[in-house]
């Protein structure tokens, strides 16, 4: 268990940057997870912690102790990396020994912990076992108590869920945060994927090029993206740009794009400024008759086009020649499918303010 | 019938379809390899039977073991220093090989022009053993160094030291190809793996990548060994005559200049049997065959 | 600049600097023949060169015949033999090419005494040049063959079906269609079989004819007979740069692909 601190760090590759200035402060036993899309330089940050990469300029501190030269075999850490990465020619057990029996541990020791590590994972019995003998799943969670037996001071994962299956994600992403609440060690996750990193993080870094978009709970990030990427990037589709018509806090009015939106926000605004409009489609709400209905907003469309996606469906409905998408989920999810090109009312109440900054 | 036949032809695929033809594909270069290899290699292997020169004389060849037996008694010593020789220079090419194929494929991005470089020794140990001549000569390359270590360059000339380094140049390539495309199937991520779990540079070496390379690194030095029992210009230009004796200059020097068939015939057969058999245990290490 | 930033560069150095120092090793003969190449009393000079266009002229011009009759021949036996091992399903097929590609495991003094034993006592063939570029093909056809194998391995049959389909005859398939495609396996072959056969002198020793004499073949018969000649070392950097340029050559044109399976693995 340990705190690491991230101060400065930069990460050049030639000419690209990889990393700029990046600050991080992660407390004991938090899981934080670092979300940004491919290439953004999220898993360059983690194996930078892993001591498997240099950074180019900056600190990287474990307990306010600077390690950021320090090589990787003496840092302590546990990595899991996106594929099970165990050694082929040693069987499970010896590739659960294997850290604690390079660090010379004794024999007895290593025994006891492979035994209560296999447990822990739900694999006992399968410690003489090959890695070429187990499936996916099995075989990452063999690496996570290989990376556990060391009894590490920080647990990095690098997408470790990516190459596996979907159902097996699901599973695995529960076991990962079980064993990390269980063991109470520090974690940081490296994941592309939002609804992985809203299930399991405390925290949630969103990387966008480098750099910080935005640190905050997953409720923060969910519902007040304080940057256009972030909004987008966590699945906020329906972008407007307008300007404010009146603010108080209780209600501010905004006109964007021929719209007319009234909804709260915690950011005082100023009449005038001009404003990024976000709604998320599964906040809005279908009702064929919108008269009746209670909501700050109410707009009459006709719907253009329904997608059925199994658990949920994508409604493209048309108000005033502009496409909006609604998500749909449960039982209504199959009556939209009845429908044709007919009118209907979009109700909603959330939308997503962002001040847009000066063009740099 | 004729509607049948046609049908079948079409229907039996795009390539020339009967036995016919495939024994026409073939029969050149199997004309070829019985004529010039496969015959002749029976021809010494019968003639190493024989004694002397009595192969085609008039009374009709005697046929003898003294040959073997001469072989593993008299020139045993050739034999000795023609696996001794070779040994050598499949460690040194062991030794330099391995780091210089790990830096190779996990470090270098000049790869390719390490390769074309690479071919100089492909081109023959003949010009390597000329070149190491002049770089050892009293006068060469070097002349200074040697004066500093107070070393005669004639003196390290003839012997067994640069005999054996001019053959593990010869046969460097093939122990680093060897090594290398073992360690290029090798995912680096084992190796960051097993330091990030705490293992020292060393540790990772023992435990993780010399055991996953264990197949290249033996048909390496089975490959190395293979070609070197086979060195003629090295041990005959560099070595003393203790390094002369060894079996593809012997034969030379028995067959083709004292005419003594019999005798160079067996060493041939000697040679043969050592090269055919650990280049055929290199194959079984390397991986699969090239048509199934 | 802290101390352990600074081992790790001083490792990526050593790392660097050992892979010059092999490579130099490598070149080194080389550098050194050509060196003394260039030298003539009281200094440095390109008379030695004028022997290698000289004197050393005959010997280079029978190198190039023979190198050209047996590489095409080599070419002619392989083509055929490539696709008679690819294409087609039958037993031992494996055993056949293991059977053909012998030749490159079998010790080169070998091959030569063999050869020159049968030559001289069935063949009949000591006098004639033939017996030479035989010699040379058998020692050389694995290089030939197995580039060929490879690169139609690597090539998928539809394009073959695709043609015959469309109305090709056979032979204008091969000609139009499979020799162009495996074009780079052929070329490989052709440049390992000049480069070994352009280079040897061990075969040649034992089984070249009276009064033939190739020009590695001359280099190897000087310095056993004169010693250290300047003018050899010329003949010697002369072989190296000509085999060295047609290497240079083919990677520009194919890369180091289809010499897989082969010297270079």
């Amino acid at each position: 268990m340990a705190r690491v601190r991230l101060a400065g760090i930069t990460k050049h590759y030639g000419t690209t940057v990889a990393v700029q200035d990046f600050n991080l402060e992660v407390v004991e036993g938090e899981f934080v997870t670092l979300l940004g899309p491919s290439g953004c330089g999220k898993t360059t940050i983690l194996r930078i912690i892993a001591g498997l990469v240099e950074p180019t300029s900056g600190q990287v501190y474990f307990d306010g102790v600077e390690i950021t030269h320090l090589s990787s075999n003496a840092r302590n850490i546990g990595f899991v990396f996106q594929t099970p990465a165990l050694f082929p020619h040693l069987s499970i057990a010896q590739n659960i020994a294997f850290g604690p029996s390079v660090k010379g541990y004794p024999q007895a020791e290593i025994q006891a912990r492979v035994q209560r590590l296999l447990a822990m994972v739900d694999l006992e019995g399968y410690g003489d076992r090959l890695p070429a003998q187990l499936s996916g799943g099995q075989q990452q969670r063999v690496s996570l108590a290989r990376v556990l037996a060391t009894d590490p001071r920080v647990l990095l994962f690098d997408e470790p869920l990516s190459a596996l299956d979907r159902n097996l994600r699901e599973t695995l992403k529960y076991h990962i945060l079980e064993l990390q609440r269980k063991t109470k060690k520090t974690a940081i996750y490296v994941t592309h994927d939002q609804s992985e990193a809203f299930a399991i993080s405390d925290r949630i870094v969103v990387i966008n090029a480098g750099r910080i978009e935005q640190i905050g709970t997953q409720t923060e990030i969910y519902l007040q993206p304080q940057s256009p990427f972030v909004a987008e990037f966590i699945g906020a589709n329906n972008s407007l740009a307008g300007q404010v018509l009146e603010y108080s806090p209780e209600e501010a009015r905004v006109a964007a794009e021929g719209f007319h939106l009234r909804c709260r926000s915690g950011l005082p605004l100023a009449p005038g400024e001009p404003v990024l409009v976000y709604i998320r489609p599964e906040n809005i709400q279908l009702l064929t008759d919108g008269r009746s209905a209670s909501h700050r907003n109410l707009w009459e469309g006709t719907v253009e086009r329904v997608v059925f996606e199994g658990s949920a469906a994508q409604v493209h409905v048309n108000v005033k020649g502009r496409l909006f998408k609604v998500e749909v989920s449960g039982a209504q999810r199959l009556e939209v499918m009845e429908l044709g090109k007919s009118p209907i009312w979009l109700g909603f109440d959330e939308v997503t303010l962002i001040p847009q900054k000066s063009p740099r | 019938m004729h509607g049948l036949r046609r049908l079948s032809a079409l229907s039996g695929g795009l390539l020339p379809s009967s036995r016919l033809w495939i024994v026409a594909f073939l029969l050149p270069a199997a004309l070829m390899a019985v004529l010039f290899l496969y015959y002749p290699l029976i021809f010494i292997v019968r003639m190493s039977f024989t004694e002397k020169d009595t192969f085609l004389s008039p009374g009709g060849p005697l046929y003898t073991i003294t040959n073997y037996l001469d072989l593993t008694g008299r020139y045993a010593p050739n034999i000795l220093v023609t696996i001794k020789l070779a040994g050598l220079a499949t460690l040194v090419d062991l030794a330099f090989g391995f780091p210089f194929a790990y830096i190779l494929i996990r470090k270098v991005r000049y790869r390719d022009l390490v390769r074309a470089i690479m071919v100089f020794p492909m081109f023959g140990a003949l010009y390597i053993a000329f070149g190491m001549r002049f770089v050892l000569l009293p006068g060469g390359f070097l002349t200074p160094i040697l004066q500093l270590l107070g070393v005669e360059g004639a003196q390290v000339l003839y012997g067994l030291p640069s005999t054996v380094f001019a053959m593990a140049i010869f046969t460097f390539p093939f122990m680093v190809m060897n090594i290398g495309a073992a360690l290029s199937n090798l995912d680096p991520m084992l190796e960051e793996a097993a330091t990030c779990l705490g293992a020292r540079p060393w540790q990772t070496l023992a435990r993780v990548i010399l055991p996953l390379v264990r197949s290249g690194v033996i048909a390496g030095c089975l490959v190395c060994f293979g070609w070197n029992v086979g060195a003629f210009a090295e041990p005959l230009l560099l070595g003393s005559l203790e390094e002369q004796r060894s079996l593809a200059w012997t034969l030379y020097q028995r067959g083709v200049v004292q005419l003594d068939y019999g005798l160079s015939a067996t060493m041939g057969v000697v040679l043969l049997a050592l090269a055919f058999s650990v280049n055929y245990l290199s194959l079984r290490y390397s991986r699969g065959g090239l048509v199934e | 600049m802290n101390l352990a930033r600074l081992r790790r560069h001083l490792a990526d150095l050593i790392s660097h600097a050992y892979i010059w120092g092999c490579l130099l090793i490598f070149v080194t003969p080389f550098l050194a023949l050509l060196s003394y190449s260039f030298e003539k009393v009281g200094g440095v000079s390109l008379v030695n060169y004028e022997y290698v266009f000289g004197s050393f002229m005959d010997n280079l011009l029978t190198s190039v015949r023979v190198s050209g009759a047996a590489v095409l021949i080599n070419l002619l036996i392989s083509l055929p033999a490539a696709y008679g091992l690819v294409r087609y399903r039958y037993p031992a097929k494996g055993f056949i090419l293991s059977a053909l590609t012998l030749p490159l495991y079998t010790p080169a003094a070998v091959l030569g005494l063999s050869l020159v034993l049968t030559y001289n006592f069935t063949y009949k063939l000591t006098t004639s040049i033939w017996g030479l570029v035989f010699a040379m093909v058998v020692g050389t056809f694995p290089l030939m063959v197995v580039p060929i194998v490879v690169a139609l391995k690597d090539l998928p049959q539809v394009f073959e079906e695709a043609s015959l389909s469309l109305g090709a005859t056979r032979w204008q398939t091969y000609w139009r269609i499979v020799f162009p495609l495996i074009g780079p396996g052929i070329s490989a072959g052709i440049l390992l079989s000049f480069v070994i056969v352009f280079n040897e002198y061990l075969v040649t020793l034992f089984v070249s004819p009276p009064g033939v004499t190739t020009a590695p073949l001359r280099v190897f018969n000087l310095v056993r007979t004169a010693g250290l000649l300047n003018t050899t070392a010329a003949l010697a950097a002369t072989l190296q740069i000509i085999s060295f340029i047609a290497v240079l050559i083919f990677f520009r044109l194919f890369g180091t692909r289809y010499l897989k399976g082969t010297y270079l693995i």
